[in-house]
């Protein structure tokens, strides 16, 4: 019982994440504002973000993947690789949310940029603006 | 206010409904059951004296991952970073820093002003504790980096812009502080090649330790603790260049709106 109620949560947990990178990119496509285009791709990384974290967890007993004794012996890192959860999602998140952030700023900048020049934040009329 | 109210329950009832119809096929069960064998071999060598050809020395697996396993893919990382400010920077190519002091910041009250100053050492403290004991406990570079770079944050807020050009933290000094750890993050990359070049033996790139007809290896011991051999160094070079690139940012975003448009005068008319 207890472990169908885990897997639900789990599915909850993947299905509701399914659905905000659905509406963060109903939000990048459909949204004029850049601001709001900005705010979107921000949920979608955070989205994508969590569900590889998601990806690489396991259910209980699971531990975190760091050995707590330095000098380890063969049979506690044979515990230890048997218990722990998924590290590589966990390494690939990690430089991904600071990377994001300077690649966030940057687009930030440009929107700025965008609004010296041509005074609004609306794509429909910077396109109408062009040329 | 009706319309969004049925929009966000149905989403919901849909999330529930399929989530309940997964589990009776107990589809999604394999995903969280077992640890992926690539898992496996990843924790089973992460600190292992006994297997010297295949572990990274360090108790932290992640880590282990980002500079030793996995160890270009970061470096790459390390250079969209790199790029993402170079851009911002370029954006900003016809701004002068040498903003006029006209009156200076006031910036925020006094009792602000000493808790800020009493919070920011000890801020200072966090962040490099977190880099230098990055290849132990979780933490790193990237992580510390993220946490300093709130003290220039703070400090634009609370002492304004004004002060920060006082005490002489400029653009070009964080530009300099950054490249100072790119350098030395580079530098800690090519170094086994360079030795290897030396003393006439093999080596890879981005070696940490003893690797199978290279016997190159960073001292994975510093008297009787533990310091991973390369990972601290990585982690202290990508603690500077994380810290400067965002001061960059933040510097570049303070400076004021009105200079700004001043010394961008009339560009507006070519577009």
């Amino acid at each position: 019982m207890s472990t169908d109620l885990d897997l639900f949560l789990a599915n909850v947990s993947l299905i509701s994440l399914l659905a905000i990178i659905g509406i963060s990119l109903y939000g990048i496509l459909a949204r004029p504002n850049i601001i709001k285009k900005i705010i979107a791709l921000t949920i979608f990384t955070d989205a994508a973000n969590l569900l590889a974290i998601l990806v690489g967890f396991r259910r209980p007993p699971s531990a975190p993947p760091v050995l707590l004794n330095l000098q380890p012996s063969p049979s506690e890192i044979a515990e230890f690789s048997s218990t722990a959860v998924d590290p590589l999602p966990q390494a690939l998140v990690l430089t991904a949310v600071v990377i994001g952030m300077a690649v966030n700023m940057l687009i930030i900048f440009i929107a700025l940029q965008l609004y010296r020049l041509y005074g609004t934040l609306d794509v429909r009329k910077v396109r109408r603006l062009r040329g | 206010m009706k319309r969004e109210l049925i929009t966000a329950l149905s989403l919901t009832a849909t999330v529930l409904v399929v989530a309940y119809i997964s589990t009776l096929g107990g589809g999604l069960g394999p995903l969280f059951s077992d640890t992926r064998p690539l898992a496996k071999v990843f924790l089973s060598t992460t600190l292992d004296p006994n297997k010297p050809m295949f572990t990274a020395m360090s108790p932290e697996g992640v880590t282990a991952i980002v500079w030793d396993y996995r160890g270009l893919d970061t470096l790459f990382e390390t250079a969209v970073f790199y790029l993402a400010i170079i851009g911002a920077v370029a954006v900003y190519r016809d701004v002068s820093e040498k903003v006029v002091l006209k009156g200076g910041g006031v910036g925020l009250s006094k009792i602000v002003k000493l808790v800020t100053k009493l919070l920011i050492p000890m801020n200072i403290a966090i962040a490099i504790s977190i880099a230098l004991h990055g290849h132990l406990t979780p933490g790193g570079g990237f992580q510390a980096g993220a946490a300093m770079a709130v003290v220039p944050m703070i400090l634009i807020v609370v002492f304004s812009r004004y002060f920060l050009l006082e005490v002489k933290i400029s653009k070009g000094l964080a530009l300099a502080l950054r490249s100072i750890g790119l350098i030395g993050i580079a530098f800690t990359v090519f170094l086994p090649i360079i030795i290897a070049l030396i003393s006439g033996v093999n080596s890879y790139i981005m070696q940490n330790q003893v690797k199978f007809g290279a016997p190159f290896s960073f001292p994975a011991f510093f008297g009787d603790s533990l310091i991973s051999g390369s990972l601290i160094l990585y982690n202290l070079f990508e603690l500077l260049a994380v810290t400067f690139g965002f001061s960059i940012l933040f510097l570049l975003l303070s400076i004021e709106e009105s200079l700004v448009k001043e010394q961008m005068g009339g560009e507006g008319s070519e577009h």
